[in-house]
């Protein structure tokens, strides 16, 4: 898989999710709250909900971003951060709209870390109007280059 | 309360069989999280790895224990420093950085007990009525 030039990483920004909807099935809310050891009666309410369901819904699978970035499992993509914002509480049973684009993409050369690529994505869960926005980066590890 | 510290929050260890449900809730199919053996193939050691959205979620338990639930956690970024192991014990906890009305800034870690920390960032949440 070709990895980008400089050029054709930075053009990648703006570049939109297909997107799609998200329920917060009870049962699917209860076992997520089960698996991160929080109270069954949080709900869908912690921020972490967000990310869950905009990756979720977003349009494609990981691997499938992965190749936008010419890059596979493989090469070990890794999370870098996760910001997320709640404007209104995620409810369970509701269904949200998620929307999400490419943010930024830039080419970094580290000393120990070698060249890498950081690409951030924006993902919105929408109600009536925009109820959470999370914003995260993943690190490419460039060890060709 | 700016300085304030919060509390500290206990986890663990942590479950490589709660990894593997929230890998199928996530339709994550990467094999470091159910699978020694990808784990071991990476030269990562021989225990499967722990979700991030799991990591970030203790540390909004943690907030939510102090602010009266997960629905006052308004906004959060967090950093990933290193990875989480089955077995591994953690702790959560932070201090309070800032106090605008009913709206209070955190920093805010996660730590293997006896090892590195594995998350830092910061929150806002809401501590009114």
């Amino acid at each position: 898989m070709k990895v980008p030039t400089e050029e054709e990483l930075a053009a990648l920004v703006g570049t939109a999710f297909p997107g799609g909807a998200f329920t917060f099935e009870p049962w699917w809310v209860h076992l997520v709250n089960d698996c991160a050891l929080a109270p069954p009666s949080d709900g869908a309410a912690s921020p972490v909900f967000a990310f869950l369901a905009g990756t979720a819904a977003m349009g494609m699978s990981w691997e499938e971003m992965w190749a936008i970035f010419g890059a596979t499992e493989a090469d070990g993509p890794m999370a870098g951060e996760t910001a997320t914002e709640i404007f209104e509480p995620l409810r369970t049973g509701a269904t949200y709209a998620v929307s999400g684009e490419i943010v930024s993409a830039v080419r970094k050369r580290g000393a120990r870390t070698g060249v890498f690529d950081l690409v951030g994505y924006r993902l919105e869960l929408r109600d009536t109007r925009v109820a959470a926005r999370c914003t995260s980066s993943i690190i490419f590890p460039r060890r060709s280059l | 309360m700016i300085g304030e510290a919060l509390p500290e929050y206990e986890i663990g260890p942590v479950s490589a069989e709660k990894m593997k449900t929230m890998s199928a809730l996530m339709r994550d199919a990467n094999p470091i999280h159910f699978d020694p053996a990808a784990v071991c193939a990476l030269g990562m050691g021989d225990r499967v790895v722990n979700q991030g959205p799991l990591n970030q979620a203790y540390v909004v338990t943690m907030l939510a224990r102090w602010a009266g639930g997960a629905d006052r956690v308004r906004a959060i970024r967090l950093r990933y420093l290193g990875n989480v192991f089955a077995g591994d014990k953690l702790r959560a906890g932070g201090t309070v950085t800032a106090v605008r009305g009913a709206e209070v800034d955190c920093e805010v870690w996660l730590e293997v007990i006896g090892g590195a920390k594995v998350i830092s960032g910061t929150a806002t949440v809401h501590k009114g009525e």
